[in-house]
């Protein structure tokens, strides 16, 4: 007996050393752990998806006559403008103008209309604001243009006097958002899940079947020593992959990080957490690797797509953003994105820190109740 | 072969097993077994398939809870301590693999680490002759590399009783001979073994005593001298005499005794 303080015969140190130099020496981890996000982030940040397809347009209608409900549904009908019409709530829109103007500055709208409240009416002039966001140079233009059209045959239809309608284009921030900001905290949040997912579902699955977690059974080590060391490991790859993550997108595609970078990792951190242990419920339960792939798959593929990875959740029906706003990857991604690139505090993200704090309860609890030796 | 006595070993008792039973799914697995070993012996299990040979040893080792009875270690409890038991011997499982991605070296290191030990790799890999591998991983060894390597992780903790688990099963008559002496050598060293095998000649060799199992019970337990002796005083004639040598004999003289996996 060396003792508990000499680090070469601590089991917990020795076991934690072990596992690290075990996944660094496996080439195929390190590749899905890094390369593939980093792949992902350079396609889609020099092809720079986010900005093909129509234009995302709101409407505040604070006239509500059968003038604006006609502009509305002209606006409904142009196929370049996709119309976010928030209809039914609130009196003359009055608080839906706010809601709009923060999904303006959110980057989930590239223009929003404010109909005034003598739209239709005759006599003094009627202005339509138009607020845009400078950072989406040509849907601004797109929109604009459309709206202009179709405020031009309303004045013709009516034989009215032309130049009834003025509008006020006016920029509204000059944050420049662009796609690349919005996927890297998606990129971030995804890799986390796939490396705590995958990784451990199916290292522990190898561990057990060819029986080396037996061998260890045949020896009085503490399994917490053990499982210790194995989340260490995948915690610290969760830190690392934010870390190159981010730096890589700083660097090569000059992304801003506007919040606290300890919130970002801390938020890495409770991630990792929840998805290693998700990962530990399937490989306790899956009886190989075989079994393991499509369960990790059929966890991971649908977050992928539905937590908003890689464009807005407010894209998809009302129906799935409720549902999808329980998901883990939808808590990380929501706190990440707040955090690194709105720059907002972490303690704001008290509901997402929360959703995902009660995920990992859950998954802990499952993993712990699931985890077998052998 | 010095002891002929089976019940009441005159030294230091070290493995003690009293009226063991286990059941899987209404099959008696183990039924009723009791025996003793002494501090220096080397012990041998013996059975067909399916007798409860690993079933009772893994009820030694502390990896199997007994439906009954009660099994000792040095004079320690395996149900009650299983931990304190696993400490102070070692366990050569049947078939086992180890990390993909460490070194021998490094494995050993691991393992001794769980014992809170400082070993010297390559002085246990020595033991078994691996010492030329300490930078290789478990999967390139050749089937005797692997069971010898998993002979010397047995061993980072000194340990007073060593349990190998049909340790010469799918070896090339060299690999065998090979752990033949390695076995021998640990009975020099004076540490208890016990051992499971399918194999005669191998438990004539190395036990001094032998425990016949058959469907969950002990049908005989003496060392292997006696064992014949008891058969032939009841009459029991070969229908071909026995040759001074066998087949494998032959096959040793032609292809020698070197390892051929080194």
């Amino acid at each position: 007996m060396t003792g508990f303080f000499n680090l070469r015969t601590n089991t917990t140190w020795v076991l934690t050393l072990a596992s690290l130099k075990m996944w660094y020496r496996d080439r195929q981890a390190i590749f899905w752990t890094f390369f593939l996000p980093l792949v992902l982030m350079v396609i889609f940040g020099v092809l720079n998806f986010g900005d093909f397809g129509a234009v995302d347009l709101g409407v505040v209608d604070h006239a509500r006559n059968s003038a604006s409900r006609s502009l509305v549904s002209s606006l409904e009908d142009a196929e370049a403008v996709d119309l976010f019409h928030q209809s039914g709530t609130g009196d003359a829109g009055i608080g839906i103008l706010e809601r709009e103007q923060l999904a303006l500055e959110d980057g989930e709208r590239d223009l929003v209309v404010v109909i005034p409240p003598n739209f239709g009416e005759t006599g003094g002039p009627v202005i339509v604001d138009v607020l845009f966001d400078v950072s989406q140079a040509r849907e601004a233009q797109i929109g604009q243009t459309v709206i202009r059209q179709i405020l031009d045959e309303m004045t013709f239809a009516s034989n009215n006097v032309p130049n009834r309608f003025g509008i006020t284009a006016r920029p509204v921030f000059n944050r420049d958002l662009r796609f690349i900001d919005f996927l890297m905290p998606g990129l971030v949040a995804m890799s986390i899940m796939q490396m705590g997912l995958f990784s451990v579902a199916f290292s522990f699955v190898q561990l057990k079947n060819r029986g080396i977690l037996r061998r260890l059974l045949a020896t009085p080590v503490h399994p917490a020593s053990f499982l210790f060391g194995q989340v260490v490991t995948r915690l610290s790859v969760s830190i690392l992959q934010t870390l190159v993550l981010i730096a890589i997108a700083v660097f090569l595609f000059d992304v801003k990080i506007a919040g606290n970078m300890a919130s970002i990792l801390l938020l890495a951190l409770i991630g990792g957490g929840v998805f290693v242990s998700l990962g530990f419920a399937i490989s306790g339960w899956a009886r190989n690797e075989e079994v393991a792939a499509p369960i990790a798959n059929v966890i991971a593929l649908p977050m992928m797509f539905l937590s908003g990875v890689f464009f807005p959740r407010t894209a998809m029906p009302d129906v799935l953003v409720s549902i999808t706003d329980f998901l883990p990857l939808t808590y990380l991604i929501d706190a990440l994105r707040n955090v690194a690139i709105d720059g907002e505090a972490l303690w704001s993200q008290g509901w997402s820190i929360l959703g995902l704090g009660v995920w990992l309860i859950i998954t802990v609890v499952v993993s712990v109740r699931l985890f077998k030796w052998e | 072969m010095a002891q002929v006595n089976p019940s009441a070993p005159g030294g230091e008792i070290i493995v003690e097993a009293a009226d063991l039973c286990k059941t899987y799914g209404g099959i008696r697995a183990v039924d009723g077994v009791s025996f003793t070993i002494e501090r220096g012996e080397v012990f041998g299990i013996l059975g067909p398939n399916g007798a409860g040979k690993t079933s009772t040893v893994e009820i030694l080792e502390g990896m199997r809870l007994p439906d009954s009875g009660t099994a000792r270690i040095s004079g320690i409890d395996v149900v009650e301590n299983p931990r304190a038991v696993k400490s102070i011997i070692g366990i050569q499982l049947q078939s086992t693999t180890f990390f993909d991605r460490l070194s021998l070296s490094e494995i050993l290191q691991v393992f001794a680490s769980i014992y809170h030990r400082l070993v010297d790799p390559l002085e246990l890999l020595a033991q078994v002759e691996l010492q030329d591998r300490a930078k290789s991983v478990f999967k390139d060894l050749s089937g005797g590399q692997k069971q010898r390597f998993s002979v010397a992780t047995t061993l980072v903790n000194d340990p007073l009783v060593l349990f190998l688990d049909e340790p010469t099963t799918g070896l090339d008559p060299q690999a065998r001979r090979h752990m033949w002496d390695l076995i021998k050598e640990f009975k020099s060293q004076g540490r208890t073994v016990l051992l499971t095998t399918h194999y005669m000649e191998e438990a004539e060799e190395l036990c001094d005593r032998v425990a016949i199992m058959d469907q969950g019970r002990i049908v005989a337990l003496n060392s292997p001298d006696e064992l014949i002796s008891e058969l032939l005083s009841g009459g029991f004639h070969k229908e071909r005499a026995e040759k001074a040598a066998n087949l494998e004999d032959v096959f040793l003289e032609l292809t020698g005794h070197a390892l051929r996996d080194a």
